[in-house]
C-alpha cells in the first residue's frame, strides 16, 4: 500500500465514522425551520426585504454554540435533559420545567399539523385527509421502524429542504445587495422592526431543540470518542438551519417586498408568490412547508416523550417496544392524536394557540438555558468536559442576550 | 439512643432545622449518611448547613422525626466536619435516581425513601417510587389525599422495599433491582411490617431448618401464602420437597403456586410421585377456583360395600384424609352417588349396604366454580365439605368449609394468619 493509498484509507474510514455520527444535530437543527420558523422567515423577507439577513449570521453562532453544549452533556453523561434535570434539580424544579415543556410542545404539535393542513390545502387536499394519513405515518414510523431507519428517514426528510434554496436562486436576487446586507448590521428603532427580530430569534432556538439533540444523542448511544463528530454534525445543522432560513428571506424578499405584497403566514407567502413569480415557485414554498412541518411533527413528540420519561426514569428509546416502553410510546402517541385531532375540531382557536405556545416557549427558554449552564459547569456530572473558561464567557453572554429578547418579545406581546 | 418514632420519609425532614440542647438552631438538616449494611442501611450521620456543615453521628442525636430534630451536644462546642468519599448521602446519591430492574431495563426513579425502625434502628427500609411521593416532595400529598377521597380513592403508597435492591455503593449512578420489571408490579409491599417483617427472613429459615419435617410442614400451612414462598424458597430442595409432601395437597399447591414457575416445577419433580401428581393437577387450577381450592384426598367407597366393611376402610384411610366426616359413594366411573355422614355410617346397622343409607343427590361443584359459589353452596347446605366434579360428572376433589370460612366471615373478623 503507498503511503497516498494509506491516506486515503484513513479519511475514507474516518468519513464513515463521521456519517455513523451525523444525524441528531442535523435533525434537531433543521426541527428548528418548522412551520412556524417557516412562517416567521417569509414575514421578514416581506416585510423587511434583506434588511434583518445580518442578524441571521448572529444566530447561527447562538444556536450553534446552545446546541454544542447540549451535545456535549448527552455524549459525557449519557443522560438526556430531562435526567439532569430531575438528578440535580429535584421534583419540583423538574415539575415546573417539565409542565411548560409538555404544554409549550404540545402547542407547537398543532402548529405543525396545522402546517401540514394548509400546505396540503395549497396543493388541492382537504385537511380532513391530509392530516390524519400524515399523523398515521407520523406514528407508524416511529412505533415501527428502529433508531437507525427512523433517523435516515428524517436525514432525507430535511434535504428536501433544499427546496427553499432552490426557490431563493430562483427568485434571482441581486448578490452584490444580498451580500452587503448580511455583512453591515443596521438596525431600525421601531417597533415592528424590532419585534420581528426577536420573534426570528425566538423561533430560531427554542427548548425542544436541546431537548431532542440531548436525548438523540443519548439514544443514539455516541461515545465519547465520537465527540468531535457530534459537534460536526451539531455545527453543521445550526448552520444548515440558518442557510434554509437565509433562503427564504431571500425568496420573498427579492419577490414579494418590492412588490408592497404583506403576507401574515407561509401559506400566504406561497399563495402571493404564484402572480409573481408563477406556478412552480408558489408549489415550491408550499412542499417546503410541508416537509418543515411533517418534520417538527416527529421531532417535537419524541422530544417530549423523551424528555418525560427521562423525568420520571421510564423506560425510553425508538428502538423499544410499546411493551418496554409504554409510557414513552404512549405519550408520543398521545402527542400526535392532540395535535392532529384540534386541527380536525371545526373552529379550534389556532391564532390564539400559536400566541400561547410563543409565550410559554418565551417562559421556558430562559430557564432552560440557564439550567443548562448550571449542568454543564458542574464537574461532578461533566468531569473535565465542563465548559472552558472562554466557551463560558461566550455562552453566557449568548445566554444573556437571548434572554434579554425573550423577555423583551414576552413584554411586548401583552402589551401589543 | 436518639428517639425516633415509626416511618419517616426523608423528604419529611430535609430542610428541617436541627436544634441543640438550648433550642438554638444549629443549621438545617441537609441530608442523611447511610451505611452499607444488609439488608437494610443504617443511618450513621446527618448532614446539617448551617453557617458550616456538620456531619452528626447518630449517636449524638436526641430526637429525629418529622417535627423536630435535635442533637445533644451544643451548637457552639460543634466542630465543622466534612463528608468522607466513601459515603453514601441519602439525598445527593439515591433521591431522584433511576431504578433500573435486573436486565437494566429503566422503571422509574426514587420518588421518596423511607426510614423505619429496624431492631431498634432508623434504617433505610424503601424507596418510594409512586405519585404519593411524588406530591410528597411537592408538598401536595395531603391536597392529592383529599382530591383521591373525592373520586372514593386511596392515594396509594408504592414502596419498593430496600430487600429488592441491589447492595448501594458510593458514587452510584442507578438503583438495581434484584427482580425483572415483570414481578416489580406485585412488589408493593402495603404495610410496613411485612417490609420489616422481611428482615428476620434469615432467622426465620434458620428456625425452619431445625424443625422435623412434619413439624415443619405444619407450622408453615399457618404462614402467609407470600411468607410460605419464601421459606420454601430458602431451603435445600430436597428439604423443601420433603416438607411440601407433608402438607395437604392443597396448601402445597398454593405455596408453590407463589414461587417462580421453574423452581415449581423442580421441586414437584422431587416429590413423591403420588404426591406430585396430586399437586401437578391441583396447580392446574385457578387459584381461586374450586379446582384450585380443593383437595384431592378424601374419602369415597363403592355403593354395595357394607357399613362393617366401610368403618374398617375408614380406620385405615382416616389418617390421610383432610376430613372424615363425609363418605361419597361412587361408581365405577367415579360419579358421585349419594354421600354418607360420618354419624349415620356409625348409627347403621353393619351389614345394611352403603348404598341403603346414602343420602341422594348431592350437591357438586364445577371445578371452575368461583371461591364465592363455592362459600355460598357450603352456607346454604350447612355442609363441611362440597365434592368437585370435573366436566364428566367425574369426582375430582373435595372443597372443606376452612378453605372459604375467610370469605363467609366479615371481613373484621377473618383469621389473622399467624406471623412468625
Amino acid at each position: 500500500m503507498t503511503f497516498i493509498e494509506r491516506i486515503k484509507n484513513i479519511r475514507h474510514a474516518r468519513f464513515i465514522a463521521l456519517l455513523s455520527v451525523i444525524g441528531p444535530g442535523f435533525i434537531a437543527g433543521n426541527a428548528g425551520n418548522d412551520a412556524g420558523g417557516i412562517a416567521t422567515y417569509s414575514i421578514v423577507g416581506a416585510r423587511e426585504g434583506y434588511g434583518l439577513l445580518w442578524a441571521l449570521v448572529l444566530i447561527t453562532f447562538a444556536l450553534a454554540v446552545i446546541q454544542e453544549m447540549s451535545a456535549r452533556m448527552g455524549v459525557v453523561t449519557g443522560k438526556g435533559f430531562g435526567d439532569l434535570v430531575r438528578e440535580e434539580f429535584g421534583v419540583k424544579v423538574t415539575f415546573a420545567v417539565m409542565a411548560l415543556f409538555v404544554f409549550a410542545n404540545l402547542t407547537v404539535t398543532i402548529a405543525e399539523f396545522a402546517g401540514i393542513a394548509a400546505s396540503m390545502e395549497l396543493f388541492g387536499l382537504n385537511k380532513y385527509i391530509s392530516v390524519p394519513v400524515s399523523a398515521f405515518v407520523v406514528w407508524l414510523v416511529v412505533v415501527k421502524g428502529n433508531f437507525r431507519q427512523v433517523e435516515r428517514f428524517l436525514i432525507a426528510i430535511s434535504l428536501v429542504y433544499l427546496t427553499y434554496v432552490f426557490s431563493g436562486f430562483m427568485a434571482n436576487p441581486p448578490w452584490p445587495d444580498v451580500a452587503r446586507q448580511i455583512v453591515t448590521p443596521h438596525i431600525r428603532l421601531d417597533r415592528d422592526y424590532f419585534l420581528l427580530f426577536i420573534t426570528m430569534v425566538g423561533t430560531t432556538i427554542t427548548p425542544y431543540m436541546q431537548f431532542y439533540l440531548q436525548s438523540a444523542v443519548v439514544d443514539k448511544g455516541v461515545r465519547i470518542d465520537e465527540y468531535r463528530f457530534a459537534k460536526f454534525d451539531v455545527y453543521a445543522g445550526s448552520f444548515m438551519t440558518v442557510f434554509i432560513a437565509f433562503f427564504i428571506i431571500l425568496a420573498t424578499g427579492t419577490i414579494l417586498h418590492p412588490a408592497g405584497v404583506v403576507v401574515d403566514s407561509a401559506e400566504d407567502a406561497a399563495r402571493a408568490l404564484e402572480p409573481l413569480a408563477g406556478n412552480f415557485a408558489s408549489h415550491l414554498f408550499a412542499l417546503g412547508l410541508l416537509n418543515a412541518s411533517f418534520l417538527a411533527a416527529f421531532v417535537l413528540p419524541l422530544a417530549t416523550a423523551y424528555g418525560l420519561s427521562e423525568a420520571f426514569g421510564w423506560e425510553s428509546g425508538i428502538n423499544k417496544t410499546f411493551r418496554d416502553a409504554p409510557q414513552f410510546l404512549g405519550f408520543y402517541t398521545a402527542f400526535i392524536v392532540i395535535g392532529a385531532g384540534v386541527i380536525l375540531l371545526p373552529g379550534a382557536p389556532l391564532i390564539r394557540i400559536m400566541f400561547l405556545s410563543q409565550t410559554i416557549n418565551g417562559i421556558l427558554l430562559p430557564i432552560v438555558l440557564i439550567i443548562m449552564l448550571k449542568l454543564v459547569n458542574n464537574a461532578a456530572i461533566m468531569g473535565e468536559y465542563v465548559n472552558s473558561r472562554r466557551m463560558n464567557m461566550i455562552t453566557w453572554v449568548t445566554v444573556f442576550i437571548l434572554i434579554l429578547l425573550t423577555v423583551m418579545l414576552l413584554v411586548t406581546s401583552f402589551i401589543l | 439512643m436518639p428517639f425516633f418514632a415509626g416511618e419517616i420519609f426523608v423528604s419529611e425532614v430535609y430542610k428541617k432545622p436541627v436544634l441543640d440542647p438550648t433550642g438554638e438552631e444549629i443549621g438545617k438538616l441537609r441530608d442523611i449518611i447511610v451505611g452499607m449494611g444488609e439488608p437494610f442501611p443504617a443511618v450513621t450521620a446527618i448532614v446539617v448547613t448551617g453557617e458550616h456543615t456538620y456531619v452528626l453521628p447518630w449517636d449524638g442525636i436526641n430526637l429525629f422525626n418529622r417535627r423536630v430534630i435535635s442533637v445533644t451536644t451544643v451548637a457552639k462546642n460543634l466542630n465543622p466536619s466534612s463528608i468522607a468519599s466513601t459515603d453514601i448521602l441519602i439525598c445527593r446519591d439515591l433521591l431522584d435516581k433511576q431504578i433500573v430492574d435486573i436486565n437494566g431495563a429503566k422503571l422509574v426513579r426514587v420518588n421518596d425513601l423511607e426510614l423505619s425502625d429496624v431492631k431498634g434502628r432508623l434504617c433505610l427500609v424503601a424507596a418510594d417510587i409512586g405519585l404519593r411521593g411524588l406530591l410528597r416532595r411537592l408538598g401536595l400529598e395531603k391536597r392529592g389525599e383529599k382530591l383521591f377521597a373525592l373520586f372514593h380513592r386511596n392515594l396509594q403508597h408504592k414502596l419498593i422495599a430496600w430487600h429488592y435492591v441491589q447492595t448501594i455503593e458510593p458514587k452510584l449512578n442507578r438503583l438495581t433491582l434484584t427482580v425483572s420489571r415483570q414481578k416489580v408490579a406485585s412488589l408493593h409491599p402495603a404495610d410496613l411490617a411485612q417490609i420489616i417483617s422481611e428482615v428476620s427472613q434469615k432467622e426465620r429459615t434458620a428456625i425452619f431448618g431445625s424443625l422435623d419435617v412434619d413439624t415443619a410442614a405444619e407450622a408453615l400451612h399457618e404462614l402467609e401464602p407470600q411468607v410460605q414462598a419464601d421459606i420454601i424458597d430458602d431451603m435445600s430442595k430436597e428439604r423443601a420437597s420433603d416438607i411440601l409432601e407433608r402438607m395437604p395437597p392443597d396448601e402445597a399447591a398454593d405455596v408453590l403456586g407463589d414461587l417462580p414457575e421453574k423452581k415449581a416445577q423442580e421441586l414437584i419433580n422431587l416429590m413423591e410421585k403420588e404426591e406430585a401428581e396430586d399437586v401437578q393437577e391441583l396447580l392446574e387450577h385457578e387459584e381461586d377456583s374450586a379446582g384450585g381450592l380443593m383437595t384431592t384426598e378424601y374419602l369415597a367407597f363403592p355403593p354395595d360395600m357394607t357399613v362393617e366393611e366401610a368403618v374398617r376402610e375408614l380406620r385405615l384411610e382416616a389418617p390421610n384424609v383432610e376430613t372424615i366426616y363425609y363418605l361419597y359413594i361412587l361408581d365405577g366411573q367415579e360419579h358421585v352417588l349419594g354421600v354418607i355422614s360420618l354419624k349415620n355410617l356409625i348409627l347403621a346397622s353393619p351389614q345394611t349396604r352403603l348404598e341403603e343409607i346414602m343420602t341422594t343427590p348431592v350437591k357438586t361443584l364445577p371445578l371452575d366454580a368461583e371461591r364465592k359459589d363455592v362459600a355460598e353452596l357450603i352456607s346454604k347446605y350447612n355442609l363441611l365439605a362440597a365434592p368437585v366434579v370435573d366436566e364428566n360428572l367425574a369426582m375430582r376433589g373435595i372443597v372443606t368449609v376452612d378453605d372459604v370460612v375467610d370469605f363467609l366471615l366479615p371481613p373484621a373478623s377473618r383469621k389473622k394468619r399467624r406471623k412468625l
